[in-house]
């Protein structure tokens, strides 16, 4: 199929389609003539304020290399006159290194890969080819079992839709990772009371999140998702559900987690405003990674 | 664990609409189950007592030869010294009273007409003794055990109406005797029974002990009957009596009532098959209907399943998070069920509702239900295992989701 892709790119030059078939796409995503949706925010003076940041000195220690990864998806709804294996590439040949203690930003118009990717390193998912090493652990080689004891240990997660759940309190929500990882009743206690203050919601932990403000129940799943020492926080749009204000303190509170507490953040946004906060951004489009500003000063000038 | 348990115990009474209705099924299925096994425990309580009551005692003695008897020749295999068994049988605790019986057949007759006859012949003041409900008389009285003159005898209300005659009437009772001769005897009907159950009457006559021993020429009898003061004491009189019938002449059989109860145990079985086949229908009903309402709830909880699954936790947990939930509900709804059941039992039995006489009775029953402890922890284990079983599918269904699809789920 690989080879395939590659064909189709050179019989359609131009932004790279999504679709790896044997024949011309019938349907094409990313439309030529209205302009290449990759230049998106290209150019902004967000991109060269956040320039700036990789000066800032940040522990070099490699926590997560994504080494090119790409992920198709089988196609089932195409029409019985295409031949049988046809696939939508989400994430193509993508490469990415990321160091224990980033703040890293995956922008990226919609479709272009983002969740997929966070998917990836999250343990959610396989890539169909190349590997993921994630604190050390080549992810394709471990078992359903090993990554779901790595997702458990090592990773935490914000999801869009806060993913609460909802016969919890704001407490025990944030205290069920160390449920699941059998930790005694009095840490547990102490971990989530420092988890919510550190969010500033000790004041509503007995609340069940319907009688939160959206605000507040994401920053109750910032809490739910660091407060076992994750080696690692992955947000999927963790502000799309949230107004601009909301939205901007969200990630102002990550960041000052991810300073003070040195904990790395990888989250995703296609909201350009959010990319200022970002100290490195990693831009997709179409499944590849097309700019990265860490290694922009080097590779590109 | 604990926290584990509170989550599933909030998460059955999310959706409270649905949980209620869930509820309200598997209630009313305990609930039903309760009320017609309460029902059908009264009617087989009812029937058992009115079996014994009506004659046929706790325990009775025969010889062992008995059951193997010429049936013409009723006392040939009869008990030789029923006066000495009857005295050690008194004696014993628990123990009411001990009537001697013979049981014999033969013709009877009115000069016109004959018919064919089950004899009793019953000592009047020994039956009285055993505490048994009192003969019932359309007309007339009972056997006098002290008349000297007339042989007197009870006719059943069937027989009296076939052989055309009333109390004061003369009929001639023809037998066996031990020795093969025919033998026969006049008596007068002082008394026309109704026991109930309109096939004995058909064919039933009572007479005195002293008047069959010489219609018969014996000094036999064919059993002793045992009363009781309860029938729940039987095993344990019969369990003391038989070591001490073992050291006399003969070898005598001791009988418990329901050896000797045949309507009773087919009714009884009857009844029981009835009853296990709606258990079984409660069963698959409460099983297919909350399969249908745990995939449902299942699909709702998609994404919080796969937020559940991201953050690790074990596919196994969510199988039994999901099982848990169901066993719960089960719980919740069998308790429901037995509160409901005992509720409208106790309504039941005071509302005093007759039913239409059973197979084989003259008399209407009267609808009352028996609480059953045994019948609570039965059905109620039921529908327990039922929505345990029915939430498999979704439990498993729900632990296999892919994690990435179900996060994107809406
Ligand atoms: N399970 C799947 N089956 C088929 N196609 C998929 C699947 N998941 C993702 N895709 C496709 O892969 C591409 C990348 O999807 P992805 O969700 O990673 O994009 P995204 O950048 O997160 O988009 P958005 O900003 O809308 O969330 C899209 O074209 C999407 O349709
Ligand atoms: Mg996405």
């Amino acid at each position: 199929m690989f080879s395939l892709s590659e064909g189709n790119d050179n019989w359609n030059p131009g932004p790279p389609s999504r679709f790896i078939l044997p024949f011309p796409p019938l349907i094409r995503f990313s439309n030529p003539s209205s302009g290449n949706p990759c230049t998106f925010g290209m150019t902004t003076s967000i991109f060269r304020m956040s320039k700036d940041a990789p000066e800032k000195e940040r522990p070099m220690e490699e926590l997560v290399n994504v080494e090119a990864v790409s992920r198709r998806f089988p196609l089932d709804n195409i029409p019985t006159h295409h031949p049988a294996h046809s696939f939508v590439s989400a994430l193509s040949n993508a490469s990415l290194r990321v160091s224990a203690g980033e703040f890293l930003a995956i922008a990226g118009p919609s479709g272009s890969g983002k969740t997929t990717l966070l998917n990836l390193i999250g343990c959610i998912d396989q890539p169909t080819t190349g590997r993921i090493l994630v604190d050390g652990v080549d992810t394709s080689k471990l078992k359903p079992n090993g990554m779901t004891t790595l997702r458990r240990e090592k990773i935490g997660f914000v999801f869009q839709t806060f993913n609460l759940i909802p016969v919890f309190t704001a407490a025990e929500n944030v205290e069920y990772p160390l449920l699941i990882q059998g930790i005694g009743s009095r840490e547990r206690r102490e971990r989530v009371a420092e988890a919510l203050d550190s969010v500033g919601l000790s004041a509503r932990a007995q609340q069940r999140p319907d009688l939160l403000s959206g605000g507040e129940r994401q920053r109750v799943a910032v809490a739910r998702a660091m407060v076992h020492r994750p080696a690692l926080v992955l947000a999927d749009e963790p502000t799309a559900n949230l107004d601009t204000q909301n939205a901007t303190q969200l990630i102002d509170l990550m960041h000052g987690l991810n300073r003070r507490l040195g904990l790395t953040f990888i989250f995703s946004t296609h909201d350009a405003r959010l990319l200022e906060h970002a100290e490195r951004i990693v831009r997709l489009c179409d499944g590849q990674v097309v700019s990265d500003n860490s290694t922009e000063g080097g590779s590109r000038g | 664990m604990a926290k584990f348990l509170l989550l599933a115990f909030r998460n059955v009474f999310r959706n409270r609409r649905r949980t209620l209705m869930t509820l309200f099924m598997v209630g009313g299925g305990v609930a039903g189950l309760l009320l017609v096994g309460g029902f059908f425990a009264r009617m087989f309580w009812g029937l058992r007592e009115h079996t014994i009551n009506s004659g046929l005692g706790h325990i009775q003695i025969f010889t062992a030869d008995h059951f193997n008897r010429d049936e013409v020749r009723a006392l040939d295999t009869g008990i030789d010294n029923w006066r000495q068994v009857a005295a050690t049988v008194k004696t014993g605790g628990h123990v009411r009273g001990v009537a001697p019986r013979i049981e014999f057949y033969g013709m009877v007759s009115n000069g016109d007409k004959s018919s064919v006859f089950m004899g009793t012949a019953v000592d009047p003041v020994a039956e009285n003794g055993l505490g048994f409900f009192p003969t019932t008389f359309t007309s007339g009285h009972d056997l006098d055990s002290k008349s000297g003159g007339e042989v007197e005898a009870l006719v059943g209300a069937g027989l009296a109406k076939s052989m055309n005659v009333k109390v004061g009437d003369g009929l001639t009772v023809l037998s066996m005797t031990s020795d093969g001769a025919l033998n026969g005897v006049d008596v007068e009907i002082v008394g026309i029974v109704d026991s109930g159950v309109a096939e004995m009457d058909a064919r039933s006559l009572r007479i005195t002990l002293p008047a069959a021993q010489r219609l018969l020429q014996s000094d036999r009898v064919t059993n002793l009957v045992v009363g009781l003061d309860k029938t729940e004491n039987t095993d344990q009189v019969a369990a003391e009596l038989a070591p001490r019938l073992r050291g006399l002449p003969q070898q005598l059989v001791l009988k418990k009532w329901i050896e000797l109860a045949t309507y009773y145990k087919q009714v009884r079985s009857l009844f029981s098959t009835i009853f296990v086949f709606l258990g079984i229908i409660v069963f698959f009903m409460v099983l297919m209907s909350s399969v249908n309402t745990l995939l449902m709830t299942m699909f709702e909880r998609t994404r919080e399943i796969g937020t559940m699954l991201a953050m690790g936790t074990p596919r196994a947990w969510i199988v039994a998070l999901f099982m848990l939930e169901a066993t719960l509900i089960g719980i919740f709804g069998a308790i429901v069920g037995v509160l409901a059941g005992n509720l409208l039992g106790v309504l039941l039995n005071h509302s005093n509702l007759h039913l239409p006489p059973p197979p084989g009775f003259t008399v209407p029953m009267s609808f009352q239900v028996l609480h059953v402890p045994s019948l609570m922890i039965g059905s109620s284990l039921l529908v327990i295992v039922s929505l345990a079983l029915a939430s498999i599918l979704p439990a498993i269904r729900a632990s296999r989701l892919q994690i990435a699809e179900a996060l994107a789920h809406v």
